[in-house]
């Protein structure tokens, strides 16, 4: 049996870890909290503005936007990977890199041209420990990126696409479903048009309702696809940040209840070690003095 | 020694559990461990019983340990001292026989008529007279080629607490090493089970050495002293058949395996002896006289320039602390060390051999080779960061590991899985042919594992396999399994 006093070395510095992951679990459940306000917010704005967008392309057929189309050949290919910039947070950065390593792979086997772009601390590290080069690296978002700064972001990537420098552009991000479930996605937001059919199904019933558009149809896609764009891109970054706050406030839930459990188990192994100690040393002297007294 | 050419006989004057003290006429007391006999009868009882002398108390009185069953006895029965210590038969008469303490055959085959009969005390060999030869000893367990290789002519523990598999390793050894080896092989049972000393006979009975047709049992001797028996006789059981070993070392010339099992059964005798004999208890209630007596065991087994003593000895550990008194004081006599570990017999692993506990003291670059001495400690370290990244696993899940702890993990994990292998002897339990790895083939798997060779191979298919291409046998069968 270990000895005594490691083993409650040992349990001290267990219940301390334990405090941490429960303090951790405390903030990120307030931080989650508050970025799924923010979130939810956006998602009705980005629900909106899909629906118009996919009313604009159903109603006028005669419009077309360089965002909205399929390009041919596409030969350059950008991907952006959201991850996050602090760990302990159970298996979500993990997730992330498995979805986007195999994509990865996929895209090189068939555009010949690929950029990765990241987003978060472990990500940058995670995808140089796999041998992925990564061009722009982000650390700024925390669990509330600021649409200014994401907006930044996203009117480079316009200005490469209508450049066409780029071709198409993917997200890997963790797509939050529900506070139990969030799953790594791979999304292309660039062309526009790959959106419509599988996020605009809400907008497909009524899309026979007639618009009149002022003063044209061009000029109002000119302004709302782009801000589209944003939005879409923008509520990624949303909902890799409220992800992140859930998958924390799990991982960290578990940790501090492995932790008691430890702790419960140490307890017990510490007890019986420090009963069989002293068992064996009151053997010892009685049987020191029986032999004296012989 | 003693010269008496006449026997003197005393009287039983004190019985205590298993010892007795006897008082012979003065002048004439029998040295100290003299054997000395009681053969009476009393009452329709008949009492046959050699003691060994312990101490003199005085007053023409001396104490004496019961080599056999104390029951009936009485006082003032009459003692005969054979004039020298127990003797038991040696040589080639021995082989094929199972004999207990005295060296009286209990296989029923008749009696024994040997050459020569020599006393079970002697003296260790005189140091210009030891070996200093180091040749690694080949076994065919990859764990223990790599981890804890055996030395020619060295000694082997395997130490585990209860129910370890400490006897199936070394009924395996013994299927091993045996069955190809040309010389000798002594088997001492120490106070365990009479169950599995019949198993291992009638085991050797049927196994035979290589291709020559013979059975292993005709190089062979057995020696028992089992649970039953009293502790006089499991004190000195390891004796006579180290004598037998002994024999067969200085003579022969021949190479000489010794396994004993158990040692600790040995201590754990002298315990039982010790407070009877009056000796105060020391650390944990063992007898003060523990390293003494381990010692005068331990350095008779040794080789020398004339012959080889190969043994290999299982030692129980109480409650599973390798620091009581028993187990630590054997571990020092040792050349290779192995010790089992719950937890690991607890994974499903078999043999549950600890790999970081373990040691041998060849495990040089000297004596193995810098390449086989450079991938043990590689997958050591491996193990070993596995080990400290546990507490870490425990609360926070592996995917909270940075990528190259990552890594270790997935590795050490694989490499745990890969110590296990199909015993021999567990084939008719198993249903799972033995595997006999050589050690160039040990080596190369555990380094290709090591370099990540193997990393996509599932965990599961490492179980149980022999080189590591089996594993990728199995891995593919698995795969096909699951269509």
């Amino acid at each position: 049996m270990a000895n005594a006093r490691a083993l409650d070395k040992r349990r001290k510095s267990i219940r301390n870890i334990r405090k941490i992951t429960r303090t951790m679990e405390l903030i990120a459940t307030a931080r989650y909290k508050k970025a799924m306000d923010r979130a939810a917010a956006v998602t009705a704005y980005t629900e909106q503005i899909t629906k118009v967008v996919s009313r604009l392309v159903a109603a006028g057929t005669e419009v077309r936007h360089p965002l909205l189309e399929t390009r041919d050949n596409p030969s350059t290919a950008r991907v952006l990977c959201l991850a996050s910039n602090r760990g302990l947070c159970g298996g979500y950065n993990a997730g992330v890199l498995r979805t986007i390593v195999p994509h990865v792979e996929q895209l090189r086997g068939a555009i010949p041209n690929l950029v990765v772009d990241v987003s978060g601390k472990r990500g940058i590290n995670g995808l140089k420990y796999r041998g992925i080069e990564t061009t722009q690296q982000w650390t700024q978002f925390e669990d509330q990126p600021p649409y200014a700064e994401v907006e930044k972001i996203a009117a480079e990537y316009l200005r490469q696409y209508a450049l066409g420098e780029i071709d198409r552009l993917d997200v890997v991000y963790t797509k939050f479903i529900s506070t139990s479930r969030q799953r790594a996605v791979v999304e292309t937001l660039l062309p526009l048009g790959s959106l419509e059919s599988s996020d605009a199904q809400g907008a497909t019933p009524d899309s026979g309702s007639e618009f009149e558009f002022l003063p044209s149809a061009e000029s109002i896609l000119e302004e709302i696809i782009p801000t589209s764009f944003k939005v879409k891109l923008f509520k990624c970054f949303l909902d890799a940040a409220v992800s992140e706050q859930v998958a924390r406030m799990i991982a960290m839930k578990g940790a501090t209840e492995s932790a008691g459990d430890m702790i419960k188990q140490l307890s017990m192994t510490y007890n019986r070690a420090r009963q069989s100690q002293i068992t064996g040393e009151i053997m010892e002297i009685i049987g020191g003095v029986e032999a004296l007294a012989k | 020694m003693s010269t008496a050419t006449d026997n003197f006989v005393g009287h039983v004057t004190q019985v205590i559990g298993s010892t007795f003290d006897v008082e012979f006429p003065s002048g004439h007391l029998p040295p100290i461990y003299n054997a000395i006999r009681i053969d009476s009868e009393h009452k329709g009882i008949t009492i046959r019983l050699v003691g060994e002398v312990q101490q003199h108390l005085g007053g023409g009185r001396v104490r004496a340990i019961a080599l056999g069953s104390t029951e009936g006895m009485m006082r003032g029965m009459e003692v005969v001292d054979t004039g020298k210590p127990v003797t038991v038969p040696v040589g080639k008469a021995t082989l094929g026989r199972v004999f207990n303490v005295l060296g009286e055959p209990i296989d029923k085959r008749g009696d024994v008529v040997a050459d020569d009969y020599w006393p079970i005390h002697r003296q260790a060999p005189p140091i210009n007279e030891l070996s200093t030869n180091t040749e690694v000893f080949e076994t065919g367990i990859k764990v223990v080629d790599l981890l804890t290789p055996f030395v020619r002519g060295g000694k082997a523990g395997l130490f585990g607490g209860a129910g370890l598999g400490k006897t199936v390793i070394l009924t395996e050894l013994i299927a091993r090493i045996a069955s190809s080896h040309g010389g000798y092989s002594v088997f001492a049972g120490v106070g365990e089970r009479t169950r599995e000393g019949t198993d291992l006979w009638l085991e050797m009975q049927e196994t035979e050495i290589g291709e020559t047709g013979r059975k292993v049992i005709e190089q062979t001797c057995m020696v028992f002293g089992q649970m039953n028996e009293p502790p006089g006789s499991r004190l000195r059981v390891a004796l006579s058949a180290l004598t037998m070993a002994e024999y067969f070392r200085d003579t022969t010339g021949a190479d000489t395996l010794l396994f004993i099992d158990n040692i600790f059964r040995f201590s754990q005798a002298g315990s039982e002896v010790s407070a009877l004999l009056g000796r105060m208890p020391s650390a944990v209630g063992y007898q003060p006289t523990l390293a003494t007596e381990m010692g005068a065991l331990q350095e008779r087994i040794t080789s020398t320039n004339k012959g080889a003593i190969t043994s290999v000895q299982a030692v129980y550990v109480p409650a599973d602390d390798p620091t009581d008194p028993a187990p630590a004081t054997a571990f020092g006599q040792l050349d290779a060390f192995i010790y089992l570990e719950r937890s690991i017999s607890e994974k499903g692993i078999y043999p549950a051999i600890d790999p970081l506990a373990s040691n041998s003291r060849i495990l040089d670059p000297q004596h193995v080779g810098a390449r086989h001495y450079a991938i043990a400690r590689r997958v050591q370290t491996i193990l070993q960061r596995y080990r400290e990244l546990q507490d870490i696993i425990a609360i926070l899940g592996v995917d909270e590991l940075s990528e190259g702890d990552k890594q270790i993990v997935h590795r050490a994990r694989r490499i745990e899985r890969f110590m296990s292998q199909p015993f021999l002897v567990a084939q008719v339990f198993t249903g799972k042919a033995g595997e006999i790895t050589p050690l160039a083939e040990t080596i190369r798997s555990f380094e290709e594992i090591c370099d990540g060779k193997w990393d996509h191979l599932p965990e599961q298919a490492f179980m149980y396999v022999g080189v590591v291409e089996q594993a990728e046998a199995q891995a593919k069968k698995m795969a096909e399994g699951k269509r």
